[in-house]
C-alpha cells in the first residue's frame, strides 16, 4: 500500500527538564513504523509530510532514517498554526498525490489537541479512524483496532483512508547508522507556505495550579497503614 | 436567543457523568448570558433519558432515535450531529472530551465550519469570545485560548466540573435523520471488551491505579482487592498495560484516559509526566512506592514509603475493618 505519513516536530515533553530540543512527535513516530512494517519486502513507499520551521529538516532526516522513503517540507515559521491552518495546508499537499492510506499521530504531544487528522480526512472526503492501536492490510482494505471508550472496536476500511495512530501500537524503531547514511540522500522536496489564519488563539500559557504539599508517612508498615486509614477517614473524608 | 447546544455520550443505558459535567457548566453559562440550552441525544433510547437531560437543565432536547447510534462508529455519528448542529444553530457546542466525541469532533467542527477548544479544563463566555484553559506539554502549562468564531465546539476533561441539577423544560424534539449505510467506506466488525471493566474509569469516584511496582498476578489481585473494598475502577500505567496485565480500557496518563477522582491510590507508579497528565487533577492522591524519590510523592496528599506487597494486604485488612463498621 502506499502511505504517506504527517508527521511534527514538537518539544521534548517527555523529558523532566525542558532543554528546548526537539523532537519526532512520538505518535508519528508511531505511524511511521507500523506504515514500514506493513510495507515490509515491497516497492511501496512510505512518504512523508511536515509542516514547520526550516529547523525540523532534522526531524524530517530522522524519519527517513527509519527507512521512510521521501519526505516534503512545507516551510512555515512563528507561532499561531492551529489544527484547522494545518489540516486546510495538508488538504492543498494532498490535493496532487494518490495515496492508498495517510497517516498521523492521534495527536500532537506539545498541544494535545488531536484534530488535524480528523478535519484532514473530512476535507479529503475520505473514510478514517483515530486512536489507532493496530493496523493490518487486508487485500485493498485497511483493518484497524482502535482504543474505544468501552473496548477495542475493529473496523474495516476501504482505501483511500486516513489512520490516526497510538504509540501503544508499536516501539518504534531507533535508525541504525546505515539508515542514517542513507537518509542523506534522499529527497526532501522543501516548499515555502502561507498558512490560513487560525480560528483558535493562545494568548498566555500559565503555570497549572500547584497542590497542596501532602504529607509523607514513613517507618513501620502496619504504622503507616493505620495512619493513612485514620487520615483518610477523619481528615481527608473520602471513605 | 443564542443557545449552547449540549452532546450528550451515553454508554450502559446512562448518560456519562462527564456528559452532565459539561451540561451543568454550560447551564450556568447560558443563564449569565440569557441564552437556551439545548441538549443532544441519539440512540434507541435517546427519548427516554431527556427527562435526565430535561433535570439539568435543558429547555430542549433533541433526539434521533435511531439504533445506528447504539454503538460508536464515526461516519453516522457525524451525519447524525451535523443534522442536530445546523437544525439548532447555536453559538457554542459542549461536549464531554469522550474517545467517541474526540473521533468527530475535528471532522464535525470541518462540517459545520466551526472553530474548536479541545479537552478543556474550564471555559467562558466573554462578550464575543470563548476562553478556555487547556492543559499542553503533557499537563506542565496551562494553555489559556480563545476563539472569536461564530461557532465554537469545546470538549471538556471529565472532572472539571460539578453535576449540578437545574430544572429545565426538557422539551424533546425529533430531529429528521437518514443515514444510507451503503456510502459509508468503512465498517464496524466487532468490539472487544476487556474483562474486568466493572466501574467505568473515567466516571469512578475513587480510582485504584497499578504501575510496574504491581509486578505480577499476585500483586494485580491486592490491587483487585483494595479496589473491591473501596468501589474503585482500576486503572494503570502504560507501562504496566504493556506487560499485558492490565487491558488497554484501564491505561490512564497522556495516552490514555483522564480522571479525576475523589481518591486516587497510585500503587507502585513512579509518576512520569506522562500518566500524571491523566490524574493529576484527582481531589486526594495516595501513593505507595518503594523509592522515596519517586515523583509521584510530588503529588501526593499522602505518600508511603514502602513496597506495595507489604502494604497491601495490611491496608485492605484495616480498610475492610472501617467499611464493615459503616
Amino acid at each position: 500500500m502506499k502511505f504517506c505519513v504527517c508527521i511534527k516536530q514538537v518539544p521534548d515533553v517527555q523529558a523532566s527538564v525542558q532543554t528546548g530540543r526537539m523532537v519526532l512527535n512520538a505518535y508519528d513516530a508511531s505511524a511511521v513504523e507500523e506504515a514500514l512494517v506493513i510495507n515490509e519486502g515491497t516497492d511501496d513507499p512510505v512518504d512523508l509530510v511536515l509542516i514547520g520551521s526550516a529547523s525540523a529538516t532534522e526531524t524530517i532526516r530522522k524519519a527517513l532514517a527509519m527507512g521512510a522513503s521521501e519526505a516534503t517540507h512545507l516551510v512555515a515559521e512563528g507561532e499561531g498554526l492551529d489544527s484547522h491552518a494545518v489540516a486546510a495546508l495538508l488538504a492543498a499537499h494532498f490535493e496532487g498525490h494518490a495515496y492508498d492510506v495517510i497517516l498521523t499521530g492521534k495527536q500532537s504531544q506539545d498541544t494535545d489537541a488531536g484534530l488535524a487528522g480528523s478535519m484532514l480526512a473530512e476535507r479529503l472526503g475520505l473514510p478514517y479512524a483515530t486512536n489507532a492501536v493496530g493496523l493490518r492490510a487486508e487485500g485493498d482494505t485497511l483493518v484497524v483496532t482502535r482504543q474505544g471508550d468501552a473496548g477495542q472496536e475493529i473496523l474495516a476500511l476501504k482505501t483511500p483512508c486516513l489512520v490516526t495512530c497510538s504509540n501503544d501500537m508499536n516501539n518504534p524503531r531507533i535508525p541504525a547508522l546505515k539508515g542514517i547514511m542513507a537518509a542523506k540522500r534522499k529527497q526532501i522536496d522543501t516548499r515555502s507556505i502561507t498558512p490560513p489564519g487560525p480560528r483558535t488563539r493562545v494568548t498566555t500559557t500559565l503555570e497549572p495550579p500547584g497542590r497542596e504539599p501532602g504529607v509523607k508517612l514513613e517507618g513501620e508498615a502496619a504504622d503507616m497503614v493505620a495512619e493513612l486509614v485514620r487520615r483518610l477517614d477523619a481528615e481527608a473524608n473520602v471513605l | 436567543m443564542s443557545s449552547i447546544l449540549c452532546l450528550l455520550s451515553v454508554q450502559d443505558g446512562r448518560i456519562k457523568r462527564s456528559s452532565l459535567e459539561a451540561m451543568s457548566h454550560a447551564n450556568t453559562l447560558a443563564r449569565a448570558e440569557g441564552w437556551s440550552l439545548e441538549a443532544v441525544l441519539l440512540g434507541s433510547k435517546a427519548a427516554d433519558l431527556a427527562e435526565t437531560a430535561g433535570r439539568h437543565g435543558a429547555d430542549r432536547v433533541l433526539v434521533i432515535k435511531d439504533p445506528v447510534f447504539d454503538s460508536h462508529l464515526n461516519a453516522p455519528l457525524l451525519a447524525g450531529l451535523e443534522a442536530v448542529v445546523k437544525a439548532a444553530s447555536p453559538r457554542l457546542v459542549v461536549a464531554a472530551s469522550t474517545e467517541s466525541v474526540k473521533d468527530v469532533l475535528g471532522a464535525l467542527a470541518v462540517r459545520c465550519d466551526a472553530a474548536v477548544l479541545p479537552d478543556v479544563a474550564s471555559f467562558s463566555v466573554q462578550g464575543e469570545r470563548i476562553v478556555c484553559e487547556r492543559p499542553v506539554m503533557a499537563a506542565k502549562k496551562l494553555a489559556r485560548t480563545e476563539s472569536s468564531h461564530p461557532l465554537v465546539f469545546v470538549s471538556v476533561r471529565s472532572g472539571s466540573y460539578e453535576v449540578k441539577e437545574a430544572q429545565g423544560a426538557g422539551t424533546v424534539v425529533d430531529v429528521p435523520f437518514q443515514f444510507d449505510a451503503a456510502t459509508l467506506g468503512l465498517t464496524l466488525r466487532e468490539i472487544v471488551k476487556s474483562a474486568g471493566d466493572t466501574v467505568d474509569l473515567s466516571e469512578a469516584r475513587v480510582v485504584v491505579a497499578a504501575g510496574r511496582g504491581v509486578r505480577d498476578a499476585s500483586g494485580k489481585a491486592l490491587v483487585d482487592e483494595l479496589a473491591s473494598i473501596t468501589g474503585a475502577a482500576i486503572g494503570a500505567s502504560r507501562a504496566v498495560v504493556e506487560t499485558g496485565l492490565f487491558p488497554a480500557t484501564a491505561q490512564i496518563g497522556q495516552t490514555g484516559k483522564v480522571v479525576s477522582p475523589d481518591l486516587y491510590f497510585a500503587v507502585g507508579i513512579s509518576g512520569a509526566v506522562q500518566h500524571t497528565a491523566g490524574m493529576a487533577n484527582s481531589r486526594v492522591i495516595v501513593a505507595i512506592n518503594k523509592d522515596p524519590d519517586a515523583p509521584i510523592f510530588d503529588l501526593a496528599t499522602y505518600g508511603l514509603v514502602g513496597d506495595c506487597f507489604t502494604i497491601l494486604p495490611l491496608l485492605n485488612a484495616e480498610l475492610k475493618k472501617v467499611m464493615a463498621s459503616r
